[in-house]
């Protein structure tokens, strides 16, 4: 392998570990407060790419805007799950998983059946051309991904460790039974807890709208790559999560590159199993499941 | 009702039940037989995933199994040329081998990391099957898969399984196999030893009970009759890929079973039986008919728990409360 | 050996330490109490012996053989069984079924016999069985009742009667009577009394209740801290200083 194969890989590891840890944040945020697991964290991820879709090729916005807007929009989708599947359900991870499941049926038909089904929507990229690196090459819009994973993930960090909600949220991931004695309102966390799931597999989805075909079953690949992430960084951890990520994602394009694509889900996947069997609380991680 | 005027009932009900199905293929059209024959596959597969869940154990990898089955029913009848005596059974141990592969780690593991974990090696089964394309056939799967035959034309015990009434009793007769197979192991007291280890699996260990030794062999068992399911399956259609195994149909098949209920023999049986009478009625809504899926669902998880199977209890405990609040207020 | 020994164990829960360096002696036919205040681990001591954990140290032998580390399933295999300091039943099987359960291991319950349909509650032998442990602890009537219907004194009684079912020759009860009122437990000490003398039983009681333990029991030990207190007759225990004052001492931070 020459230098430039090598950091052509780097490169696009470094890429695709920001896409896995926008998403996986999201969904190790939403299972820290009452285990929420969330079967269509995918879906949301696809609904932050219709997002830009509708909002940026059909309605001509510009690009970054429809990214900001995303993470409201999805957001509020997200918040719906609580409202309608989590809370009815908590108690039982089984129940909310499954459920979750018959929502992202759901979502995937609406999107369908508005934008179509089987045509794949190509979305032009707004910022054409490259950088060159040591001979590597990598498109500007996959280079705007990692410096805004940066910014979100410190938002969050930000949010959670100095913003009075978001300590309340730590609180509550904790432990749900002392925060709710401090008068944490858990319903209030749990609503949260899931608009920043949401918010977050929107603007991933956003962001990688122009890269990917973009069709309403476009999501599953990605709920299973963050749930070997979310799995192997200790469920609900957000540092795990993303320090999970980035590994995935080195594992991932160094497998694919050498092999194929086909074979590097193959490894995490197998990867996901060997976590859960061995050491059921992740590989950093402290919630029992 | 007493238990016996209740086993009459029950034994009047499924002999019903039971000369429908005989009589099918005179009643219904060759199209609508071939759903029969599906629906009796799935009749075993959802049996043999309620099977699981009576140790508590619900996977995400039954449709996987069920592929296991069928992809070894391909390769031992296409490409070995075995007749189906042979592949049958053999498709059965196979799917029963990957079963207690599976079983015996995922055994270190409960409640949602199991099922998390259950979804991980059947992905990964699945992409075994993407990944091979001998003996596999990659994302095409297996095509031309023979049919089943008995006999040769002009023997006398010759069937000939391109019509497709033979085919249909042919499963109708493992139907009710597995069945009466399962409903014994249900009322047995090895089954009763499998349930309590969903109600206390500590009080269970206590009395002497082996969970992990029981969870595997529960795990193995169903993924026999999954095999089975997928054998049949693969006889059927003719033809397989990775895609007839994929999450939607588990999505599909713990829809059958969280609207049954799994607490009772009746509730999956209660569950396929009513939701694939829905998915056909509701054929006109073409691509709108998995989100009314997803809805069931939905609705079942949060509203009716229990699934169907509950409903009577249910509406007895509503009758009864409204009825004291009558006498009191 | 004794017919049950312990030696040295130990269990820590990372800094805590909850059982220190407990050893102690039980012959055949003894009823012993083990005994202490809140927190004082004898529950943890209770799932050391049975294999619900691992010990930290120290070795526990039953009939000769090693059983620490052993599986809850084999130990109880082996004819030690235990009870559950909360009430512990299959809520969703009648009285005679979860008697009927626990059964299994002296029953030929296999899966070719499931099949067949060779393996049920209702074989002669078993069921004429359970119904004479479900009589002998005075749950005649409640045959057929379902478990969860159960009055709180009547579910830690079908777990005695489950734990019996098993044919244990050591049964360890995990505070048999807490939550019963005084006539449910005349009744329970009767019939740990029974179960020694009828069936020849030897029985390790847990107990925070100091007039059963004193009743039934020829030798005590008490746990205080994880560590063994004190070991004696009832008037040894009664009349020990250290006893009398972690007891007090117990009372003080309580109340
Ligand atoms: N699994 C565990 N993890 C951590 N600490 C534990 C665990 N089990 C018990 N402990 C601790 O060990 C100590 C002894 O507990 P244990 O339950 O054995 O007491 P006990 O004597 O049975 O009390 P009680 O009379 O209230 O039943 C307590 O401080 C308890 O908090
Ligand atoms: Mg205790």
């Amino acid at each position: 392998m020459g230098v430039d194969t090598i950091i052509q890989t780097i490169a696009n590891a470094l890429v695709l570990g920001s896409v896995y840890a926008m998403v996986a944040v999201g969904l190790a945020i939403a299972f820290g407060v009452m285990q929420m697991a969330n079967f269509s964290h995918g879906e949301l991820f696809m609904a932050g790419s219709y997002v830009v879709f509708v909002l940026y090729t059909l309605l001509g916005m510009p690009f970054l805007l429809a990214v900001i807007l995303a993470f409201p929009i999805v957001a509020m989708i997200g918040l719906a799950f609580e409202r309608l599947i989590f809370r009815p359900t908590r108690g039982n991870v089984l129940a909310g998983f499954m459920a979750s499941a018959g929502a992202g049926f759901i979502l995937q038909v609406l999107v369908g059946q508005q934008w179509g089904v089987g045509l794949m929507r190509t979305i032009q990229t707004p910022f054409p051309g490259g950088a060159e690196v040591l001979g590597a090459s990598i498109s500007y819009q996959r280079l705007l991904i990692f410096p805004a994973t940066v910014i979100m993930v410190t938002g969050l960090w930000y949010f959670l460790t100095r913003v009075k909600a978001g300590k309340a949220l730590r609180a509550c991931a904790q432990d749900p039974e002392a925060a709710v004695l401090q008068g944490i309102s858990l319903n209030k966390m749990t609503g949260l807890a899931m608009l920043l799931s949401g918010g977050f597999a929107g603007v991933g989805g956003a962001l990688m709208a122009p890269i990917i075909p973009v069709t309403p079953y476009m999501g599953h690949t990605y709920a299973v790559t963050a749930f070997v992430i979310v799995i192997v960084g200790g469920m609900a951890s957000i540092e795990g999560a993303v320090i999970a990520a980035f590994i995935l994602g080195f594992i991932h394009t160094i497998v694919a590159t050498l092999y194929d694509s086909v074979t590097a889900t193959m490894v995490g996947v197998l990867f996901m199993a060997i976590v859960l069997i061995l050491k059921p609380t992740g590989l950093m991680g402290r919630v029992k499941v | 009702m007493s238990k016996s005027s209740f086993s009459t009932h029950l034994l009047v009900s499924s002999l019903v039940v039971i000369a429908f199905f005989v009589m099918a293929p005179n009643l219904v059209s060759a199209y609508r037989l071939e759903l029969l024959t599906i629906f009796l596959i799935n009749v075993i597969l959802a049996q043999s995933y309620r099977l699981m869940a009576t140790t508590g154990d619900w996977t995400l990898c039954h449709y996987i199994l069920m592929g296991v089955g069928a992809y070894a029913t391909g390769i031992l009848a296409k490409m070995a040329g075995l007749p189906f005596y042979l592949v049958m059974p053999m498709a059965c141990v196979v799917t029963m081998i990957v079963s207690l592969l599976f079983a015996i780690p995922l055994s270190r593991t409960l409640g949602f990391a199991f099922f998390i974990a259950s979804f991980a090696l059947g992905e990964f089964v699945r992409h075994v099957w993407l990944k091979f394309h001998y003996p596999f056939g990659g994302a095409r799967g297996i095509n031309g898969i023979p049919k089943l035959e008995i006999g040769q034309g002009g023997e006398w015990y010759f069937i000939d399984f391109w019509d497709s009434r033979n085919f249909y009793y042919f499963t109708l007769v493992f139907t009710i196999l597995t069945l009466v197979i399962l409903f014994r192991i249900d009322r047995s007291r090895l089954g009763d030893t499998w349930k309590s280890i969903y109600t206390d699996r500590e009080l269970s260990e206590s009395i002497g009970i082996d969970v992990t030794k029981s969870r595997i062999m529960v795990f193995c068992v169903s993924g026999f009759f999954a095999g089975l399911a997928g054998s049949l399956l693969a006889y059927q259609i003719g033809s397989i890929d990775p895609h007839n195994f994929g999450m939607v149909e588990m999505v599909y098949l713990i829809i059958w079973c969280v609207v049954g209920g799994v607490k009772t023999f009746w509730g999956p049986l209660i569950g396929v039986l009513s939701m694939s009478i829905i998915f056909e009625l509701t054929r006109p809504l073409a691509e709108w008919r998995p989100a009314l899926f997803g809805l069931i669902l939905i609705l079942f998880l949060v509203l009716l728990p229990g699934g169907l199977e509950t409903l009577p209890a249910r509406i007895r405990e509503l009758l009864h409360r409204t009825g004291t609040q009558r006498g009191t207020g | 050996m004794s017919f049950f020994s312990v030696e040295n164990l130990t269990k820590k829960f990372g800094g805590l330490v909850a059982n220190n360096n407990i050893s102690m002696d039980v012959e055949k036919g003894e009823i012993r109490g083990v005994i202490g205040p809140n927190g004082a681990g004898k529950t943890t001591f209770f799932n050391l012996v049975s294999g619900f954990y691992r010990p930290t140290s120290g070795k526990v032998t039953f009939k000769g053989q090693t059983i620490s580390g052993m599986a809850t399933n084999k130990i109880a295999r082996l004819g030690a069984v235990r009870t559950f300091q909360r009430p512990a039943l299959f809520s969703d099987f009648t009285v005679l079924e979860n008697v009927s359960i626990a059964q299994h291991l002296n029953t030929n319950a296999s899966l070719l016999n499931a099949i067949i349909g060779h393996d049920n509650h209702r074989e002669a032998d078993s069921l004429e069985r359970a119904i004479e442990i479900v009589d002998f602890l005075g749950m005649a009537e409640d045959r057929d009742t379902m478990a969860n219907n159960l009055s709180h004194g009547l579910q830690r009684q079908l777990g005695v009667a489950m734990a019996l079912a098993t044919e244990p020759e050591l049964l360890m009860l995990d505070e048999p009577v807490a939550g019963m009122n005084s006539g449910e437990k005349a009744v329970m000490v009767n019939m740990i009394q029974k179960i020694r003398d009828k069936w020849g039983v030897t029985v390790l009681l847990v107990e925070h209740d100091m007039r059963t333990v004193m009743n039934l029991c020829e030798k005590i030990t008490v746990l205080d801290f994880g560590e063994k207190l004190a070991e004696g007759s009832p008037d040894d225990i009664r009349s020990n200083r250290a006893v009398i004052e972690a007891y007090l001492g117990a009372d003080d931070s309580v109340t």
